[in-house]
């Protein structure tokens, strides 16, 4: 059986018109890392919301249809049962500080001190969890004077430090530098291998690419494709539709035009480009 | 620049290693003798909290929250007791229809060392104890989680606005409004300030009531803490005998009216 | 209007310095992009052009002001600059009073206030949008308002800090038109990014500062093409730059039309 599955589920928030998620139906498999991609308003954050329990445990509105996580429905569980389980780095990067913490180090242990992590573990773990994110440098630094991607960092590792058996991200490296980036793609591509299950939203369509086992995209607050990330990320409708896509697959779309490209498949990494293009 | 948007002064000293709650029974020995007991107690604690003052090595940032926070506030009340307080005969000065009188300024006088002793002890109680150890302690003694937590963020609203302030107006300058330049200027910044000030706030402590959500923060489970908080012997014993000297000077109160 | 940077460095209150000597001049109309690894200084620096933070040592002049002997509400007729966080920007309960509010400020005319926030609006296009609460919106709507509020002001030098982040692809768009845009009315244009492809699109010269100093600073082509100097400040080169790369063509290009035409 599926680790995550949603059936029909459909949402609306309280006094809007139109609903933010609709039908949606989904499986996700222990150990998958699914990216989620979408314009701006498609629903992707109110899908993260939905699977980390806030709608409608937090939001209030109506949800219709079922999300199970690891055997349990949402529906039948309280929000801090469920966040045990779920955990959800937001988008807003700027905003997820406790404001009761001096120091990183602090800060990132909150979390496992509200759920009664013994203090020796504590620490090994919060030590862990800044070497995978590389902000060990930061543990002293006061949580208020960092940087937009520092910030962004804290917040990422205070979500990972707990490790979730789901972990959903919204954006985690919008204010991330372009190395960290990819590193940051790598690190959650291990911790899929390890076992734990990962949604991730993003626009960066190369390292999708490169990381993810399974792509969706949303449109609308409808699903609109699924499934492999080559396949999904250089679809023409994606194009078409005002999805992020790599320069890879726009050049060689315009290289087809002119004879330049000689597959039938367009690249959306690298080393597809470059197999493609090469003489 | 408030960075921790707290006050606490993380420096070591005697005071700050003693146990958070042992500090609190330290400031409600002060508070509950200073109001309950005879009014001439009042300004004699100012010797034992200025002693606190350096045995916690707090001093410049307590100066400082005195000349903006409490003298301020204690002198406008000074001024208002002494206008308005009726009765007493000895008239020291008349200003039209108020006479002040040496008894409504006595009377003032040990009203606001009342109140300065009250602010002084909370000041240097939140000056001298990181506010999660202090959540920390109480939860650990059976105070509920939330409950905790709202004590804790109550005593952090006013440095927590004071960022957001500074941020507001950082915005504001940046798009051309005038602030730095005149006294009459200034005065008149604070009105755009307000509005968004108080909205601004809210919106922060809705989003940090998800994140926090989002890490546990309700959750059932027995909490721990990262930083030991030691309770030795010592602290006890303390607490024992604030208690009873409190207990004494309301038997010798009682005794003495 | 110049930008001349003469050694500057800056020390946070904490101790920390985070911005270690750095010299630069930005000429008047031209379009920089400064890129660079988290911490670098990137939004340090930015925030010594309008004077929210003062140099704890070395000069930074704006035009023939030194930033030091003006306040900040002075040097915004001279710059403006887009927050990178846009919730420490936006304090006005309905989009049209903020983006309104830099402009009213700078005492223009009631007309030309009129047309600045109309133009503003509609290059955002937040014109629908004007009764809403910015806190009602999401955080990538945020930006763009946030945006709008400083194109309003019509300042000669304009300063964005991490415009597209988060936004989609026609948003991405949408900025590049605005920055165009103050290209073609020959305003100075400084944008923080971390999108490299944006920035190799958009910009004919880059900055990369590394731990509160310059590493580069050139034609965006020279810059963007040394790849090991950039992995210093954890940066890649843009996506057809490493495709070139890998074809082996002799050539650093950035851009689609160029790369066509170097495999034509
Ligand atoms: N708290 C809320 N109350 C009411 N409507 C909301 C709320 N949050 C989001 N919406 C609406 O729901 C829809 C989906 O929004 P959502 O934030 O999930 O999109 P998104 O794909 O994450 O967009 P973005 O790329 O801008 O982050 C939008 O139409 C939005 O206006
Ligand atoms: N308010 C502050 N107080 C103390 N140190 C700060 C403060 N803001 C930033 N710093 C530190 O100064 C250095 C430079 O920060 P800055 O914000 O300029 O980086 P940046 O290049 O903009 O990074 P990013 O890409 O993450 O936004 C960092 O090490 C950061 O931690
Ligand atoms: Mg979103
Ligand atoms: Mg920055």
């Amino acid at each position: 059986m599926a680790f995550v599955t949603l059936h029909n589920v459909t949402y609306q928030y309280p006094l809007t018109q139109s609903p933010a998620l609709q039908e949606i139906n989904l499986k996700i498999n222990e150990g998958e890392f699914l990216a989620v991609v979408g314009p701006n308003g498609a629903g992707k954050s109110t899908l993260c919301y939905a699977l980390a329990g806030f709608v409608p445990h937090f939001f209030k509105g109506e949800l219709t249809g079922e999300i199970t996580v690891d055997g349990k429905k949402s529906s039948e569980a309280t929000l801090d049962e469920w966040v045990m389980n779920v955990g959800l780095a937001f988008q807003n990067p700027f905003n997820q500080i406790s404001g009761a913490k001096f120091t990183v180090f602090e800060e990132l242990a909150f979390g496992l001190e509200n759920i009664g992590i013994p203090r020796e573990e504590m620490k090994v773990r919060v030590e862990e969890a800044m070497a995978l994110t590389g902000i060990r440098e930061l543990a002293d630094r006061s949580p208020y004077s960092l940087s937009g991607g520092q910030q962004q960092r804290v917040a990422l590792t205070s979500i990972l430090v707990m490790k979730p058996k789901l972990l959903v991200l919204d954006e985690p490296t919008s204010q991330m530098d372009p190395i960290g980036t990819r590193e940051v793609f790598s690190v959650v591509r291990k911790m899929a291998e390890e076992g734990m299950t990962v949604v991730m939203v993003e626009h960066k369509v190369e390292w999708i690419a490169n990381f993810a086992d399974r792509v969706m995209a949303l449109k609308d607050g409808r699903m609109v494709l699924e499934g492999k990330p080559n396949e999904v990320l250089t679809s023409d409708m994606l194009a078409e539709n005002g999805f992020g896509i790599s320069r890879y697959t726009s050049t060689a779309r315009e290289a087809k035009k002119r004879g330049l490209w000689k597959k039938e498949n367009l690249p959306v990494t690298l080393d597809e480009a470059v197999e493609g293009f090469a003489k | 620049m408030n960075l921790n948007r707290s006050f606490f002064v993380p420096v070591n000293s005697p005071l700050h290693n003693l146990n958070p709650l042992t500090k609190l029974a330290l400031v409600f020995s002060m508070i509950l003798p200073a109001f309950l007991s005879l009014p001439q107690l009042a300004p004699f604690l100012a010797i034992p909290i200025l002693i606190a003052v350096f045995i916690g090595r707090v001093q410049k940032q307590y100066f400082n929250l005195l000349l903006k926070l409490v003298l301020p506030t204690i002198l406008f009340m000074f001024v208002m007791q002494s206008l308005f307080l009726p009765g007493g005969e000895t008239v020291i000065l008349n200003l039209g229809i108020f006479d002040v009188t040496r008894e409504s300024m006595q009377s003032a006088f040990y009203t606001v060392s009342r109140i300065f002793v009250m602010i002084s002890s909370f000041a240097i109680l939140l000056l001298t104890t990181h506010p999660s150890e202090l959540m920390s302690d109480l939860t650990r003694r059976g105070l509920p989680g939330q409950f905790a937590y709202v004590i804790i963020s109550t005593l952090q609203i006013l440095p927590q606005m004071q960022a957001k302030a500074q941020t507001i107006i950082a915005a504001q300058r940046s798009r051309g409004l005038d602030t730095e330049s005149s006294f009459r200027k200034r005065i008149g910044s604070l009105v755009p300030l307000v509005g968004p000030l108080v909205f601004g706030s809210l919106v922060e402590v809705e989003e940090r009531a998800i994140a926090i959500e989002a890490r546990g923060f309700t959750s059932k489970r027995v909490k721990t803490s990262l930083h030991e908080i030691p309770d030795p012997a010592f602290d006890k014993i303390l607490r024992g005998i604030l208690v009873i000297l409190v207990i004494a000077s309301f038997t010798l109160n009682l005794w003495l009216s | 209007m110049n930008i001349e940077i003469t050694n500057l460095r800056f020390t946070y209150p904490t101790g920390l310095e985070a911005l270690k000597g750095i010299n630069l001049t930005i000429n008047s109309g031209e379009q920089v992009a400064i890129v660079g690894q988290n911490g670098a200084g990137k939004t340090t620096l930015v925030r010594h052009f309008n004077g929210l933070l003062k140099p704890t040592s070395g000069t930074i002049f704006i035009g023939e002001w030194e930033t030091t002997k003006f306040s900040v509400a002075k040097l915004a007729s001279r710059v403006g600059y887009v927050f990178q966080n846009p919730d420490d920007q936006l304090f006005s309960r309905d989009v049209l009073t903020e983006v309104t509010f830099g402009p009213r400020n700078l005492g223009y005319e009631k007309a030309k206030i009129e047309e600045l926030v109309q133009r503003a609006l509609s290059l955002t296009e937040l014109t629908d949008k004007t009764d809403t609460n910015p806190y009602d919106l999401s955080p990538t709507w945020r930006k763009m308002i946030a945006l709008a509020s400083i194109i309003a002001m019509d300042t000669p030098i304009v300063i964005f800090d991490e415009p597209t982040t988060g936004q989609d692809a026609v948003n991405v768009a949408r900025i590049a038109n605005v920055i165009a845009e103050l290209r073609n009315e020959g305003k100075t244009v400084i944008t923080i990014t971390h999108d490299i492809d944006f920035c190799a699109e958009n910009f004919e010269r880059v900055v990369a500062l590394s731990n509160g100093q310059v590493l580069l600073d050139g034609p965006a082509r020279e810059v963007l093409g040394q790849e090991k100097v950039l992995a210093q400040t954890y940066v890649d080169p843009p996506q057809l730059t490493r495709l070139g790369k890998r074809l082996g063509l002799k050539e650093t290009v950035t851009r689609q039309e160029e790369f066509l035409r170097a495999i034509e």
